[in-house]
């Protein structure tokens, strides 16, 4: 006899409403896992896109996605002169606030060779890559731009010729490619009322100087311009059969650079940039995790105490304790498992919606419904451990 | 045949200043068939007395003998004895308030002492029908105690202490909350009962127009058996 569900039944709406609400916390725990996935996933798709054999970076610096790297452009060659080396190519990426139609957007840009070299987008579904030198762009369909879209940046406007759905910078925020050429100027490239002040500043600074006459000044005003051929990384693919050890070793001694493997790159994502939200999320989690757990106690403890006598009058007519921890741990089991079930359901129909990428892996649910399980089965410790107290003379109005 | 014995059974509560002589050197047998009542005011021992009888309540000294076998003697359960499986298997108990457990319809309270000691199916549909029927209220087995008067109640909680054929039905106080014309067809529903299922009827009573036709009555006052009439 299922006493839990024929106890249920008489409480089917304060039931639901429990599933409901305990089902939205295990909605949120789920999305948590989701956004913990898909902000790991978003995190390297960028770097496990490229995959190159080698990244080489400011020296010290763990760029060019965790942490800035700034290095001159020419730097490229003298890494492809490095013995195993088959490409190296200057690769840059920043991040940009622009008026994409009538709204503001914020997204990515990498700019890379485009006739040949490393760090391009790896899958273009509608249109195609990048094939002339300047003013054309692949762009990640989140921006909603179309192909043969214009858009103006900077000095210049570029048109859509290819849309990408994975590319996402390592912050979710939607990806631009640009030739190399192109992003250094979206990003360094001033406007004329900006490069007037510029000079004037820099004319100031170099007529304080005693030892220089204004003439002079005025003819070292042009190589003290900014250089704007900056990169952050230099992308390097290696000949077949090259020691990626012993070329990493040379470009570290000969040229001062730091160097990585993809999977050095990736720990120095996992470890840094990623692993504060990854540990606010797991916080996050565990918190509502626990909150549930609270929640499905507080209301298998009301359920039971609410049976008090009912559980006096079984034990008086000789029911053994099994049945009684059957009835209470089945009710607890029933109200974790549907508000799971439920908030399953939800999230699997709803993660679209979400601004940020959740990524659902059925790994993690299953360990969730795990989770949720064992602290169901803790939550009705509290009205286990009353029912089972419960002295049968109660049903006879004695203690 | 004798099913309940009681000897020299005593109980107290608490100690030093505090102590409570609830039952005092009591003695009691009750034979298969009979119908015995046990009347007194409140505070009397009455329910001390129910407990004990029931099994629940570990008497302080004295000796009780259930069904041939010795359950308690001088100060501690007779080892070996599964007293909870005795209450469920050989015992009946009727309430004050009736307790149905308010979550289940008439013929799943009536079923569920049967689902205790394992019959189900059919044999446990037919048997909770036939006792529903027995006490005339078949019509509203599919009722939830909320939606039955309290005579129809007390009918489905008598059913239910029926259902395993038990040896001894303990009743607390079975008409206190009917009316006398209630009370009197419950009473006459236990008569018949110890008389046509050879149960032993103990009941526990303070209203003493109740007990017209009873074997036996016991009358306990501050612990002590005072009388028995016959």
């Amino acid at each position: 006899m299922d006493l839990a569900v024929y106890d249920l039944k008489r409480h089917k709406g304060r039931f639901i409403a429990t599933i409901l609400g305990v089902g939205l916390l295990f909605t949120i725990v789920l999305a948590m896992n989701g956004l913990y996935r898909g902000n790991i996933h978003e995190g390297l798709a960028t770097i496990q896109a490229t995959n190159p054999d080698l990244w080489v970076v400011e020296r010290y610096r763990g760029g060019p996605f965790n942490e800035t790297s700034t290095m001159p452009e020419f730097y490229h060659y003298s890494v492809k002169a490095i013995p195993g080396v088959a490409k190296a190519s200057p690769f840059i990426f920043y991040t940009v606030e622009r008026q994409i139609g009538d709204k503001s957007r914020h997204f990515s840009i990498i700019g890379y060779e485009v006739f040949g070299g490393l760090g391009g987008p790896q899958k273009v579904h509608a249109g195609r890559n990048i094939e002339q030198a300047h003013y054309e762009m692949v762009a990640c369909t989140k921006l909603g731009l179309k192909l043969g879209d214009r858009v103006p940046l900077g000095l210049h406007t570029y048109t859509v010729v290819g849309l990408s759905r994975e590319a996402v910078s390592p912050d979710g925020e939607p990806l631009v490619y640009l030739s190399l050429p192109d992003a250094q100027e979206v990003l360094f490239q001033k406007d004329n009322e900006e490069v007037r002040n510029q000079r004037e500043r820099l004319s100031r600074s170099l007529a304080r100087q005693s030892s220089l006459t204004p003439q002079s000044a005025e003819k070292l005003l042009p190589g003290l311009q900014p250089d704007t051929h900056i990169i952050n990384a230099v992308l390097v693919r290696l000949r077949p059969g090259a020691d990626r050890a012993e070329v990493a070793r040379l470009i570290d001694k000969w040229l001062y650079f730091s160097v990585y493997t993809t999977e050095q790159e990736t720990q120095l994502m996992l470890k840094g940039r990623l692993a504060g939200m990854t540990k606010q999320l797991l916080l996050f989690r565990t918190l509502l995790l626990i909150v549930s757990v609270v929640i499905i106690a507080l209301v298998i403890y009301t359920f039971t105490m609410e049976k008090i006598r009912s559980i006096a009058v079984m034990k008086l007519i000789g029911a053994p304790n099994w049945v009684i921890i059957r009835m209470v741990l089945e009710q607890s089991m029933l109200l974790t498992v549907s508000a799971f079930l439920f908030g399953l359901v939800l999230i699997h129909n709803t993660y679209h919606l979400f601004p940020k990428t959740i990524l659902l892996v059925p790994g993690d649910d299953l360990v969730t419904f795990i989770v949720a399980v064992i602290g169901g089965i803790l939550a009705s410790i509290l009205g286990l451990s009353q029912a089972l107290k419960t002295q049968p003379a109660l049903a006879l109005g004695g203690q | 045949m004798e099913v309940l014995r009681i000897e020299n059974l005593s109980k107290v509560f608490g100690a030093g200043r505090l102590e409570v002589q609830a039952l005092a050197d009591v003695s009691l047998s009750v034979a298969a068939g009979d119908l015995v009542a046990l009347l007194g005011p409140s505070g009397s021992g009455k329910t001390t007395m129910l407990l004990c009888a029931s099994l629940i309540l570990e008497p302080t000294l004295g000796k009780i003998i259930f069904d041939g076998q010795t359950i308690f003697q001088k100060s501690g359960w007779s080892g070996g004895v599964d007293i909870r499986r005795i209450r469920r298997e050989k015992m009946g108990f009727i309430f004050q308030s009736h307790n149905l457990i308010p979550f289940l319809t008439a013929r799943q309270n009536v079923l569920f002492p049967l689902s205790l000691v394992g019959i189900k199916g059919e044999t446990a549909h037919h048997r909770v029908m036939e006792l529903l029927e027995y006490m005339e209220i078949a019509d509203r087995a599919d009722y939830l105690p909320a939606l039955l008067s309290g005579g129809e109640q007390q009918r489905v909680a008598i059913a239910r202490a029926l259902a395993n054929n038990p040896r001894l039905i303990l009743a607390d106080e079975p008409t206190a909350s009917l009316d006398t014309v209630r009370g009197k067809k419950v009473m006459e529903m236990l008569k018949k009962i110890a008389k046509e299922n050879q149960s032993a009827v103990i009941v526990v009573t303070h209203d003493v127009r109740m007990i017209e036709g009873f074997d036996y009555v016991y009358h306990l006052k501050d612990g002590y058996l005072d009388h028995q009439v016959s």
